[in-house]
């Protein structure tokens, strides 16, 4: 009876499990099909290998300059925001300054605006800037990583303060020590905020949707969308569209399961 | 600072600082340097629009860059605006569809999931994976799904005799299918810190309370579930405060109309078609002042009955 129980929700946690991946996987097999094969009942389950939608629905748009933007975008941002991220959350951790409380309450408060009421006065402002449809104006937005802070911060209050102290007697300055023993000790949680500003650059939507307009500058997923309002009814190219934007973050999760799942356990903490 | 003073300090601090006067000079210029360019940007891109954002609801803009006062005139024009309302009874509806139906499912599947074993950890990853993947991407996924002719949903339904159902073409059921892609989309991460925090909880309850004889349904609801509460609390804000800025989700199903029949314009994608198909920026602002003002509100609201029924230890 109890390896019966056990059995059974071994496979009913494998079966949802699976479900899961469903939806991404039937636009795989969508994509993978001869045409003769898509508008069937009931919906074809076994992809037929014909990479020929693919290679077709790569030609017909500019994927390898989204992509490539995308990147581009993502290593600007990580860049920025990982030095400004280590700088604030040291600065917060290790240096006794005045007002550091209503410093701390005003890091809290970023939390509690919702980032789609900063849009209009953001565009405002790249409009005043001459930024509209850059590169730039996709990055410089999130030069200041606030879920970043908060993550180093938890991190860097685990360390043994013994570290900062034997190193200030030893004579070592706030920068040698941050540059050589706080951001050595902190390189797993650095790499996992760094992954989830890639992630976040790689789906991000709206803010580029509204300061972009050419495909030059624009991310994978702007291109998407607009493959997506102009040929909704093209069900194989769209699919073999899903795949060019889904696929890459479903390989970073498996080569990156680890520090993706930590970052995402951790994050509770910040509100809690 | 006096003598005294000093010597209240605890001794690690004062350790830390072997010289309190001249370096404590030094390194309040020193941690403004260092603050400084996380600042910067967040003055530019966060507390200045914040600000402004509010402003621009009380002006006019004009194509020419002039820009006259308008007082409350945006804000009248939008409460006497059927859509406006439409779009926010929308969102309501979709957070009312939300919370719960989260709440429920990340706790049913995190005791199912819950587990070290390898094929769980594998169902525990398939579970998160959706949570990173984009909303375009996969939405294209799901419209294949909701098809009314060739979907699977529907093949599904005829399979165990029910009646096929519209899905996103049906003004009925086009919002709880945008619900149904939004749980898949997000459920992973509630599912992941209840895991996370149910590793946490003191072993001892647990095997006392097995000892004691209490089977697994009394453990999961007398004690796993009120020792989680502050997660489940967690859950619960976040999900609401997500459900009230819905997005990206609507604009993939609906292929950024909101339809069908207006059934999934939520405040958000009518702000965004003001500003950005219109050029009503001023209009947006003011939808969008209001729309952060019940944000606040349900937020403050949520908190409130939260700590009512939170069990803090």
């Amino acid at each position: 009876m109890r390896t019966i129980g056990r059995v059974l929700r071994a496979a009913l946690a494998l079966a949802l499990g699976l479900a899961f991946l469903l939806p991404i996987y039937i636009a795989f097999v969508t994509s993978l099909d001869r045409p003769q094969d898509v508008f069937v009942y009931p919906p074809h389950l076994v992809p037929d290998w014909n990479f020929s939608v693919w290679v077709q629905t790569w030609r017909g748009n500019t994927w390898m300059l989204a992509i490539l933007n995308t990147v581009v975008i993502a290593l600007a941002t990580i860049a920025i925001a990982l030095t400004t991220t280590v700088l604030c959350a040291y600065t917060l951790v290790y240096i006794p300054f005045r007002g550091k409380t209503v410093l701390w309450t005003a890091l809290l408060a970023v939390l509690m605006i919702p980032e789609q009421a900063l849009l209009i006065p953001n565009f405002v402002t790249m409009a005043k800037l001459h930024l509209v449809d850059t590169r730039i104006a996709q990055i410089i937005p999130y030069g200041a990583s606030i879920f970043g802070v908060f993550l180093l911060r938890q991190h860097l209050l685990t360390l043994p303060r013994e570290y900062h102290d034997a190193a200030r007697i030893d004579g070592c300055g706030h920068l040698a020590f941050l540059w050589r023993i706080v951001v050595p000790l902190s390189r797993p949680i650095l790499f996992t905020i760094a992954l989830y500003i890639f992630i976040g650059c790689w789906n991000s939507l709206i803010w580029p949707l509204m300061v972009t307009s050419s495909p030059r500058v624009q991310p994978i997923e702007v291109l998407l969308s607009t493959f997506l309002t102009q040929d909704s009814s093209n069900w194989q190219g769209l699919s073999a569209a899903a795949m060019f934007a889904t696929l890459p973050m479903i390989a970073l999760f498996v080569l990156f399961r680890k520090p993706i799942l930590r970052g995402l356990s951790k994050s509770s903490g910040i509100n809690g | 600072m006096s003598v005294t003073d000093a010597f209240l300090r605890s001794p690690a601090q004062s350790v830390a600082e072997p010289s309190p006067r001249p370096s404590r000079l030094r390194e309040g210029l020193l941690a403004a340097c260092l603050l400084a360019p996380a600042f910067v940007f967040l003055v530019a891109f966060v507390y200045a629009p914040a600000v402004l954002a509010f402003a621009l609801a009380f002006f006019n803009f004009h194509p020419g860059g002039t820009a006259t006062y308008a007082g409350l005139s945006n804000f009248h024009a939008a409460l006497s605006d059927p859509l406006f309302w439409r779009s926010m009874a929308n969102t309501g509806l979709y957070a009312l569809m939300m919370v719960p139906s989260t709440l429920v499912l990340s706790v049913a599947l995190a005791a199912l999931l819950q587990s070290n074993r390898r094929l769980f950890r594998f169902a525990q990853s398939l579970v998160v994976l959706p949570y990173i993947t984009p909303a375009v991407g996969t939405a294209i996924g799901w419209l294949w799904m909701y098809n009314p002719n060739f979907g699977i949903l529907n093949a599904l339904l005829r399979d165990v005799g029910l009646r096929p159902i519209g899905w996103l073409n049906s003004p009925h059921w086009a919002m709880p299918a945008v619900v149904l892609y939004s749980l898949w989309h997000g459920i992973g991460f509630d599912v992941l810190i209840l895991l996370s925090a149910m590793s946490q909880l003191p072993e001892g309850v647990l095997e006392s309370a097995r000892m004691d004889g209490a089977g697994p349904w009394t453990r999961l609801f007398r004690i796993t579930l009120p020792l989680i509460s502050p997660t489940l609390f967690f859950i619960a804000v976040m999900t609401t405060i997500g459900s009230l800025q819905a997005f990206a989700q609507v604009y993939a199903l609906s292929l950024s109309s909101g339809g069908p029949e207006n059934a999934t314009l939520t405040a958000l994608l009518y702000i965004y078609q003001q500003a950005f198909t219109d050029g009503q920026f001023s209009y947006a602002a003011a939808m969008a002042a209001m729309l952060v003002v019940c944000i606040f509100a349900v937020t403050a609201l949520t908190r409130w009955i939260g700590h009512r029924f939170t069990f803090y230890q």
